[in-house]
């Protein structure tokens, strides 16, 4: 556990040269397949192999000892382990179990995901050193099977986002690139995420945040001194207590908790600044929860207004019932930034809720996105006759030409079978099936077994024509995300001291007497502007609820 | 960062017609937005950003003249306006599905409720009874920064009762679009220069590369803040591996490498965080020297950390520092003898003549293809002549001083180009019309294991091709018969990368308004934007055969004869595992 061992930087961030012991890896069998894996050195599980830890996969076992120590993004060897008699070890039988096997593998597989967090819970539990003496003994050296291979990945927000195991709907790539992208997190930025979730978009967000690690990393993030310059930061907030300690664990198992800050609370109920902590000093803020408009009331820089903030809420009592006595109201926001939101709800009505309570609170540009993002699969299709019996093709004629040719020789042979009556010896459906121009006076399975031959000297990575289209499974729709911006608190009193800076500025140079008081900017004339407005039908109503 | 505004700094200003006009704030000059009026810069200066401003009338008063910050609330007023209408026609229960916000009237004889509709409105320019010469005469008397003239203008629209409730704010708005003497100052950052370079300049400058996309380039890439990163060597110390490094080859003009800067934490001079930096830099473009003002501006926010940020970093000369970080650094292969990075001067960087406060100078380097492939060919590469210290000495200082200059310039292009040779970067992007197979053809063998891959193309055919080259049925063939790669059946090496993938994102923007919910109606055309990503894998020495073969063959399958007749083939066997890879 990171906890307890000297600082390493999380694998998500910096990776090392080679896969560590204690790392997390990600295990890609295929592009939809990816195990993540905590590499270990011992096999706290006593799961029984001879090798040590070992993960079996649908394309066979791998001890960790061989995975330890590669450099990343190798491609690894199955290693010929003994799944199958492991159960009955002490009996003496070391039978190779191959055929139990395949069963074992698909199982192990999909309990992939299951399997680490037991991985982690096993390891905080077991506080033994990892040499225990009588009960584990040295793992065999493993021997290299003959098929079978992954490749051994460091993982990324993107991977783990495929892989993760699912606790609630997740955050996509898609989504949270462009939601990240939208709110300024940058390195340095102190981003607010509330409902966790499944940690997808934690793990993406404390990436676009990071810009180094507390001064003391083994620590819990504590308060940092102020004169520090400022750390980027996720805190994260999680009211299901369960989801909550996963997502925990598996953010000290990521290497993350030095920046991701997961506290246990109801935003809607009790607000996001814990009361004994110094200020969150938020400057982006990321909702996915199912009523984004309770929980903005919070997000304010002064005390809340106890005015009903949104007067079309047909339940104007839900605020303040549950929240505490707002005695001391403590802002979460940083107050010498803008602070840029983005809420993510499935639902129009949702969103319609939450732009009205945003606008009653004062935001600005507020806009509503949706992103919607597919993959695409290129393959090559194969259409003609010289396809015939194969997989994967069409092997319908590819021309005209080729149909008449076809044809010509269909129409001549059963000319021939007329003319020779009952000659046609081994046709064997001949009548029906085609032929391409040289199988001419083949049976049909001639002349599969033909082109089959022939197809070991065909490139057929590169015949037919290339498409493209999209994967089968669409993602349609995903959430609305609306985006809004709270400008920095400005003052009356500001205003004054910034008219006198800039003011008497201004007056002292023309009392100089300069000329470069005078000079102009001239912004070209805005002839877009005239055009828009005679398009009526397409007229945006939203005048400064655009885009930035 | 980006709290409030600094002098010389470039933002954009929003403004009603929803255009951006990006310019840079230049302390006492006076700034002209078009028919929406004029302003001073010092009106703005020092203020925070995302606020709205109205143009006051002009009036002797010259301390109340200038601009005014527009409340929120006023912002909105229209809006709200017409929630609350329409929510107590709810509470009424006299307009009956009146929830969507739609203005009924209520037909009394038998309670039937009729829509409003246009059927009746007859189409007639005269409607509006003032001209256009009026409206102008208006416009000089001065016009309560518009909202008097869009009043006036309503007022004396004859057919305005006629009017649906959406028609007549469709008509309100049109109007404050044109008249009303507002804008917005915006900051000038990655998503708005690509929103404001897409929309209002010229899309194909930067290969229409949509935000969306940008965003998406950006996550697949993996690239992050990689200062803490470890320097580690490679095994054969032969070089780095890693070490938060990325290569770019950008033919946006810079806009991928600002993207990518940006989420290095490399692209803006430290600004709020050490005012101190930003002031110096201010400082040296400030043609008078006089930072008085700006030093105050900044103290508003930054009470007492500027002493500190100053003492602790010394200023380090511009030749030294100049592409020299060793970790969390873009390099830049360009196809050209300089790199065309032009976008970087919104972000106050100039490539050709870099500032050394900037963070980009240290950590974006610049290395060009013959530099890359073949360094002797370069005239900067060959070491310049070294003179003796005694000779040195009875140079004349002018003489000296390009004597060092030329020796630090050989340094710093030697020490970028060996650093690139020797590869182990953590990933690569492309945003190029050079065709793909080259790029990746060279690059890729520099990248790290695990390392990401992203090519953005505008259009898809270029990507497919590229993905084509690493299919499963190509890789197997070539596994079975490796070839010295390019040749005419494999461009590139198929087993370097992992999982090739082609996908796209698409932006839709909605209007959300009571009642008058719904996507926008027009968009953007033109090319829709694709990336390929994939991942960097050392692949085994020596064949590896593959296993499984999950997918169910239909039984009876000719194909299964096929794979019969060719056991011995691991192109077959190979299908199984990597069948989606």
């Amino acid at each position: 556990m990171a906890e307890t061992q000297a600082f390493r930087p999380s694998p998500f961030l910096d990776p090392g040269p080679v896969a560590e012991a204690d790392s997390l890896a990600v295990l890609h069998l295929r592009r939809d397949l990816q195990i993540p894996t905590l590499l270990r050195e011992q096999d706290e599980q006593q799961e029984g192999y001879d090798e040590g830890k070992v993960t079996n996969t649908r394309f066979g076992s791998f001890p960790h000892s061989t995975l330890i120590g590669v450099p990343w993004g190798s491609q690894v060897r199955a290693s010929a382990v003994d799944t199958g008699s492991r159960g009955r070890r002490g009996n003496g039988k070391a039978s190779k179990g191959e055929k139990r096997k395949r069963d074992g593998d698909g199982l192990e597989e999909e309990a992939g995901a299951k399997r680490i967090k037991k991985e982690v819970k096993a390891n905080e539990n077991s506080t033994v050193t990892p040499d225990r003496p009588g009960m584990t003994p040295t793992p065999k050296a493993a021997v290299t099977a003959s098929t079978g291979f992954i490749h051994i990945l460091p993982p990324t927000p993107e991977s783990w986002t495929t892989s993760l195991p699912h606790r609630t709907q997740v955050v996509y790539t898609p989504d949270y690139s462009y939601i990240l992208h939208r709110l300024r997190a940058r390195p340095g930025s102190v981003l607010i995420e509330a409902g966790a979730g499944s940690g997808s978009f934690t793990h993406a967000a404390a990436r676009a945040v990071f810009n180094g690690y507390p001064s003391s990393p083994n620590a819990t993030p504590s308060p940092r001194a102020p004169q520090q310059p400022s750390l980027g930061r996720v805190h994260s907030f999680e009211f299901h207590a369960q989801r909550h300690s996963h997502l925990l664990t598996e953010l000290s198992m990521h290497g993350l908790s030095p920046l991701v800050h997961l506290h246990h609370r109801d935003v809607c109920a009790s607000g996001f600044q814990p009361p004994s902590q110094p200020p969150l000093n938020a400057t982006a803020i990321f909702l996915d929860l199912p009523a984004p408009w309770l929980a903005l009331k919070h997000l304010t820089r002064s005390s809340p207004p106890n005015s009903k903030p949104h007067p079309p809420s047909p339940q104007p009592t839900t605020p303040s019932t549950t929240s505490p006595p707002e005695a001391e109201f403590r802002s979460p926001l940083n107050p010498h930034s803008a602070i840029h939101l983005c809420s993510f709800s499935p639902c129009i009505e949702q969103v319609q809720r939450t732009i009205s309570t945003l606008r009653h609170l004062g935001w600005h540009s507020i806009s509503t996105d949706e992103i919607s993002a597919k993959r695409l699969e290129t393959r090559r299709e194969r259409i003609g006759l010289q396809e015939e019996g194969l997989r994967g093709v069409n092997p319908s004629a590819a021309t005209v030409d080729e149909a008449v040719t076809r044809l010509r020789e269909v129409e001549g042979r059963t000319k021939g079978f007329y003319a020779d009556d009952g000659a046609a010896g081994v046709t064997g459906g001949g009548a029906t099936g085609p032929a391409a121009g040289a199988m001419s006076g083949l049976s049909k399975q001639q002349r599969l077994e033909k082109i089959r031959e022939g197809l070991a000297e065909r490139k057929v990575w590169k015949e037919g024509r290339l498409v493209c289209r999209a994967e089968l499974e669409l993602k349609t729709h995903t959430s609305y995300l609306v985006f809004a911006v709270l400008p920095m608190e400005w003052t009356e009193e500001d205003e004054e001291r910034a008219r006198e800076r800039w003011g008497m500025k201004k007056a002292a140079r023309e009392r100089e007497g300069g000329v470069e008081g005078a000079v102009m900017v001239e912004v070209e004339a805005d002839v877009k502007g005239e055009s828009d407005v005679k398009m009526e039908g397409n007229v945006k109503v939203e005048a400064d609820v655009k885009m930035e | 960062m980006h709290a409030i505004i600094f002098p010389n700094v470039y933002v954009a200003l929003r403004l009603p017609s929803d255009t951006l006009k990006v310019l840079q704030i230049v302390p006492n000059t006076t700034i002209s937005i078009g028919k929406y009026g004029t302003f001073q810069a010092n009106h703005i200066l020092g203020r925070p950003y995302h606020l709205t401003f109205e143009i006051l009338d002009e009036t002797d008063d010259s301390v109340r003249s200038g601009l005014r910050i527009v409340p929120a609330a006023e912002l909105y007023a229209d809006i709200t306006e017409g929630e609350l209408k329409t929510s107590a026609g709810i509470d009424d229960g006299k307009v009956i599905d009146g929830k969507d916000g739609v203005e009924y009237e209520v037909v009394t004889e038998n309670g039937e409720v009729v829509m409003r509709t246009n059927c009746q409105t007859v189409d007639d320019p005269a409607s509006q009874v003032m001209s256009q010469e009026e409206i102008e005469a208006l416009k000089r008397e001065g016009t309560g920064s518009g909202k008097d003239l869009i009043a006036k203008i309503l007022e004396s629209h004859s057919a305005l009762d006629q009017k649906t409730a959406f028609a007549l704010a469709k008509y309100t708005l049109r109007k404050a679009k044109k008249y009303m003497r507002r804008f917005t100052v915006l900051p000038v950052d990655v998503p708005l220069l690509t929103h404001w370079i897409m929309t209002e300049k010229e899309p194909m400058k930067i290969m229409e590369l949509r935000e969306e996309m940008l965003a998406l380039v950006g996550s697949w890439s993996n690239v992050h803040f990689g200062g803490s990163n470890g320097v580690y060597s490679r095994e054969d110390g032969t070089g780095q591996v890693g070490g938060g490094r990325w290569l770019i080859v950008d033919e946006t003009g810079g806009l991928v490498v600002a993207a990518m800067a940006e989420k290095m934490g490399i692209l803006y001079p430290p600004e709020s965080d050490q005012p101190s930096e930003l002031i110096q830099t201010v400082h040296e473009e400030f043609e008078d020297g006089d930072t008085d003002i700006a030093n105050g501006a900044a103290e508003d926010h930054s009470s007492g950390k500027n002493q500190s940020a100053q003492s602790n970093r010394p200023k380090p000369t511009r030749q030294s520092l100049s592409m020299s970080a060793p970790t969390n650094t873009l390099t830049v292969i360009h196809a050209n003898s300089q790199p065309n990075l032009s976008l970087l001067k919104y972000f106050l960087f100039d490539s050709t003549n870099p500032s050394s406060s900037h963070p980009l100078n240290s950590h974006l380097k610049t290395v060009s293809w013959l530099q890359l492939l073949s360094p002797s060919d370069d005239a900067g590469y060959a070491e310049p002549e070294v003179v003796p210290d005694d000779i040195l000495k009875s140079y004349k200082s002018g003489k000296r001083g390009n004597y060092y200059r030329k020796r630090r310039r050989w340094e710093r292009i030697k020490s970028v180009v060996d650093e690139s040779r020797a590869g182990g970067y953590d990933g690569l992007i492309v945003a190029s019309f050079m065709d793909p197979f080259t790029i990746l053809h060279h690059a890729v063998p520099l990248l790290r294991g695990g390392a990401q891959v992203v090519v953005y193309s505008p259009n898809v055919e270029p990507l497919a091709e590229l993905a084509d080259c690493y299919s499963t049925s190509r890789r197997t063939a070539f596994l079975n018969n490796p070839l010295e790669v390019p040749n005419e059946d494999f461009p590139l090496n198929p087993t370097l990368l992992l999982a090739p993938t082609i996908q796209t994102a698409r932006c839709r923007n909605w209007q959300v308004l009571p009642g008058r919910t719904h996507p926008l109606m027009t968009g953007r055309g033109g090319a829709e934007g694709y990336i390929f990503t994939a991942t960097r894998v050392l692949p085994a020495e020596g064949k590896v055969e593959a296993r499984g073969r999950f997918k169910r063959r239909k039984a009876g399958d000719i194909g299964k004869g096929y794979e019969a007749s060719s056991k011995q083939d691991p192109v077959n066997s190979i299908t199984g595992q990597t069948e989606a890879i």
